[in-house]
């Protein structure tokens, strides 16, 4: 899984806003003094940095689709992995592995689509702008938050598209009402992936060239162990601990949970324990971005360009 | 590269130095150059990098199930990914590279046919892909403990052969239709899982929807397939030269389509002189 270059990096993203200086600046000796924002002001700033950075997601995404190559490409793409997944199924003559293979491989492509924030990421230091956001005074993470949404909005889609439509053409018995709740599930899993998938970013950030195989890597591992493909109880315990802490398992478990019509407190506390995963990495990647753009600063690394 | 039917004395002047043939073509340049690129960088061996993931999660799910006589479907299948994702992703991208580097203006111009020297790379591409089939067997192996034998050995290697070939011939394809399309990514991304499934790369193709049966049948892939998980049984391999023929004059179409497609737009690129990004 390859991605496109960017179409909105470097064609009229955010534009940076200043105010001009005034004739009294220029003509006096008057040394202007710098007064630390109010709070709400950075308040402000900070999500009109979010905004223009959706804003130039959303740019990326009408450019890299169309609404027919989103549908009869992406979209059959998807149809036909989950679809690639389900028939294992039939090949083992099992359709309890049918149903479990069918809905794991559908939601994980909400992470394979999150996980490709670590490609679109890098489209910043292949356009050149990477230095000028570390300079802003808003920093860059919140810039990176934003810049990627698109793939929450297709993956969202796809996934949710994928499990609703391939359930009933592979048998697989759908709890209604109860199963609606995997909608808002698969929401939040994507929200924790791409948490998790933006920590991926501030290191890919630094090697460029490792995007595409760190995000394949990361989404093939999450699956792994987040109970995609078999239960989280068949690898061994230590590694099943690994799984724990990553996104997808909660959500995923809540998500079959809801299709079976289980508990609602059951599917409640898979979606709390989604979101606490995802709010963790969220913190880590904010870090992580510190970390990348104080180290640039420091010893000059960060290029323009790749 | 020097042009055609020019030889060291034509340049330097003195005594007519004829080197083997084979420096002399775009054949031997094409491959040359896809291994510098694959000395130079990692992204051109994606499809390399997720064998192991590949191969755990098949194995997993066919040993979970209890399915053990299923080990050889589940460690083949990566290979078999892997042969054909880098197809797509890597052969898929030769001429669109060069497209976009910048490069595709001075190949054309270069005195060895464009073709000739996509097929070089191509075929260099194809043949470390087939790194994926050691690399299923050894993860197989190493993680799960499983060694999968090969009862049928000359059998295998004949039907790896000819499909490796039948993948050249598909990877052109690719390289032409995605230049021609100009859309390159939004077709590799799309194209993989669809091939994937009409191969019979995991799943036999009588085990897929009926309707499907014609166009799986149109792809030299489900015949590879097939034949290669036959070579890995203990019982007799049936119709092997048949089928292994089939395997053979699939992949001829394809490369004959995709040879005449890349020609058709580096004529017509020439022709408008429209070569570079329009």
């Amino acid at each position: 899984m390859t991605h496109p270059p960017s179409a909105s990096a470097g064609q009229g993203g955010s534009p940076t806003r200043f105010a001009p200086p005034t004739q009294r600046d220029v003509e006096s000796d008057y040394v202007p003094t710098v007064d630390p924002p109010a709070t709400a002001g950075r308040v402000a700033a900070t999500f009109e940095a979010l905004r223009y950075a959706c804003l130039s997601a959303l740019a990326d995404l009408t450019v890299i689709y169309t609404w027919k190559t989103w549908t009869f490409g992406w979209l059959a793409r998807v149809l036909c992995q989950v679809a690639f997944f389900a028939l294992i199924g039939r090949l083992l003559q099992n359709p309890a592995t049918t149903d479990y293979l069918l809905i794991g491989s559908a939601v994980v492509i909400v992470t394979m689509e999150a996980a490709f924030v670590t490609a679109s990421s890098t489209w910043e230091r292949g356009a050149g702008t990477l230095p000028l956001l570390v300079a802003s005074p808003t920093g860059p993470f919140v810039v990176f938050v934003g810049r990627s949404v698109q793939w929450l909005i297709s993956g969202t889609a796809s996934a949710n598209i994928a499990l609703f439509v391939l359930a009933p053409i592979f048998g697989v018995p759908l709890a209604f009402p109860t199963a609606l709740a995997a909608v808002p599930l698969i929401v939040l899993v994507a929200l924790s992936s791409y948490c998790f998938a933006l920590l991926l970013a501030a290191f890919v950030l630094r090697v460029p060239t490792f995007r595409n195989i760190v995000g394949n890597i990361t989404w093939w591992t999450i699956g792994l162990l987040g109970g995609v493909q078999v239960p989280v109880t068949f690898w061994p315990g230590w590694v099943g601990a690994i799984g724990e802490v990553l996104p997808l398992r909660h959500g995923l478990a809540g998500v079959r949970v809801a299709i079976a019509g289980g508990p609602a407190a059951t599917i409640l506390r898979d979606a709390g324990l989604e979101i606490a995963v995802g709010a963790g990495w969220l913190v880590v990647a904010a870090l992580a971005f510190r970390r990348l753009a104080e180290g640039g600063r420091r010893t000059g690394s960060i290029e323009f360009g790749e | 590269m020097k042009p055609r039917g020019m030889t060291s004395m034509d340049l330097r002047g003195g005594r007519t130095l004829r080197l083997p043939w084979p420096r002399h073509t775009g054949f031997v340049a094409g491959a040359r150059l896809q291994l510098a690129i694959f000395r130079r960088g990692w992204d051109s061996l994606l499809a390399l990098v997720t064998v192991p993931l590949f191969t755990i999660a098949f194995l997993a799910i066919t040993r979970h199930a209890g399915r053990t006589d299923l080990t050889a479907y589940a460690v083949l299948a990566p290979a078999v990914v892997a042969v054909i994702g880098m197809a797509i992703l890597t052969s898929g991208e030769v001429v669109t590279q060069d497209r976009s580097n910048g490069s595709l203006e001075l190949a054309l111009a270069a005195p060895s046919r464009f073709p000739i020297v996509v097929v070089g790379r191509v075929l260099v591409v194809t043949l470390v892909s087939l790194v994926a089939v050691v690399e299923a067997w050894l993860v197989a192996w190493i993680v799960f403990g499983v060694r999968v034998p090969v009862p049928h050995r000359t059998a295998f290697a004949g039907a790896l052969a000819v499909a490796t070939l039948a993948t050249v011939g598909t990877a052109l394809l690719m390289s032409s239709v995605f230049v021609a399309a100009r859309s390159a990514r939004t077709f590799q991304n799309t194209i993989s899982y669809p091939l994937y499934l009409l191969g019979g790369a995991f799943v036999p193709v009588p085990l897929l929807p009926g309707f499907l049966h014609p166009l799986c049948r149109a792809v030299y892939l489900s015949w590879a397939t097939d034949l290669l998980r036959d070579c890995l049984a203990t019982k007799p391999v049936p119709d092997f030269w048949p089928r292994l023929g089939a395997v053979a004059a699939l992949g001829a179409v394809g490369f004959a389509a995709g040879y005449a497609i890349l020609i058709r737009v580096v004529d017509r690129a020439r022709a408008t002189g429209r070569v570079g990004h329009e």
